[in-house]
């Protein structure tokens, strides 16, 4: 059965290019698990840092009146991809999957969909 | 697998729990107990904690729909006495250890905020003493620490006012307020100006540090009142210290009614 850190490295070795991989919940900012990273790419600061864009996208679609979900935000920087993906279901809701790529490396499609395919493997 | 080069140590904020690190040098096994709550520990590292103050684990798996409530009892009958509930509902596939350890890391730091929090008293420690969860995924005690002191770093930095932690939620009712963001509306339905933040989560089922957020957050858009600091201490101006606003922390909290009716002049000119 998977646990958390078995997931995170999961991710870490399946998707091409992943610099990181973070757990996070949106409302207190703590990362419950990240893998990755290292001295020059601090998990715990994006993790905490990137709730703040989570909460600005959720709040404009608010004000527009939107009734829709977010499935996932894509940040594209000159020479990395940051991918942070909404979970879903019983329970996890509150939760994202905070995924920094390497651009070079990294098939954006393909992390795309490893990624749905890693939230549906925290429940099994 | 958290922290990665940052674990173990002490945090840059200064050690909010002395003894919780001698303890953790010294590989204790047992119970750290204060006012406040209590965390346990194991071979030095912190396996759970708990506080009157955060809804406990059972709590988050059963309000959150993780756990339905006889699929818990049925665990806490058949394990709870050998403190392996966590073991017993893994071993029955009641629910994925990725969940589990979500739930159970979400406690452990909702509960050791407010065991860690000022006013604690003073700390004993029971040794062997073990929690009836059973441990899952042990926590440095470095990562506790560093994790405490950030989410008291976002409260000050969403609205600086921690009477607003422990303070009956009043509503604040008025013609110009912003919209309230759909995971807040859940909080200010419940602020009958009897309950407190923690009352209000563990009615929800949600992590009281959610609800200080959330609380914090709807204060400082107006929708909550912000209650005056406790006389005698806080803010005050006492003798020999900076007055508030020497220090550039506002003195208390702004009249929120006075500034709305000002704005509202000023574009009524516009």
């Amino acid at each position: 059965m998977a646990n958390t850190e078995t997931v995170l490295k999961d991710a870490m070795t399946s998707i091409d290019g992943v610099i990181g991989v973070a757990l996070v919940d949106y409302t207190s900012g703590m990362a419950l698990g990240t893998l990755g990273g290292g001295k020059e790419f601090d998990l715990n600061v994006a993790a905490a840092g990137n709730t703040d864009v989570v909460r600005a996208k959720a709040r404009t679609m608010e004000l527009l009146g939107l009734k829709d979900e977010i499935e996932d935000i894509l940040i594209t920087l000159g020479g990395q991809y940051h991918l942070i993906r909404l979970l879903k279901g019983r329970g996890k809701s509150g939760l994202f999957l905070y995924l920094a790529l390497d651009k070079s490396r990294a098939n954006l499609a393909m992390a795309r969909h490893q990624l749905k395919r890693i939230e549906n493997d925290l429940e099994v | 697998m958290t922290g990665g080069a940052n674990s173990g140590g002490a945090p840059a904020g200064g050690a909010l729990s002395p003894m919780l690190l001698r303890l953790a040098e010294a590989g204790a096994t047992g119970a750290l107990l204060r006012d406040t709550g209590a965390l346990y520990l194991s071979d030095g590292a912190v396996v759970h904690a708990e506080s009157p103050a955060a809804p406990g684990i059972d709590i988050l798996l059963t309000a959150g729909g993780r756990l339905r409530p006889e699929v818990w009892q049925e665990a806490v009958d058949a394990a709870g006495a050998r403190c392996r509930i966590a073991r017993h509902l893994l071993d029955h596939r009641r629910i994925s250890a990725a969940e589990l350890e979500i739930s159970h890391l979400e406690a452990l730091y909702d509960a050791a905020y407010f065991v860690l929090g000022p006013g604690g008293g003073p700390s004993r420690f029971r040794h062997g003493a073990v929690h009836w969860f059973g441990a899952l995924r042990p926590v440095q005690v470095g990562e506790v620490e560093r994790e405490t002191h950030r989410r008291r770093g976002l409260l000050d930095a969403l609205w600086p006012y921690p009477q607003l932690d422990t303070a009956p939620v009043v509503r604040r009712r008025a013609a110009r307020l912003p919209p309230v963001p759909r995971r807040q509306r859940a909080l200010l339905e419940l602020a009958d100006g009897v309950r407190t933040p923690p009352a209000i989560a563990a009615t929800l089922g949600r992590p009281a540090f959610h609800a200080l957020v959330g609380i914090r957050r709807l204060a400082a858009a107006g929708h909550c009142e912000t209650p005056a600091p406790p006389a005698g201490r806080g803010v005050g101006p006492g003798p020999g210290l900076r007055l508030p606003y020497e220090a550039g922390i506002p003195p208390g909290p702004p009249d929120v009614g006075t500034l709305r009716r000002v704005l509202d002049g000023l574009e009524a000119r516009l």
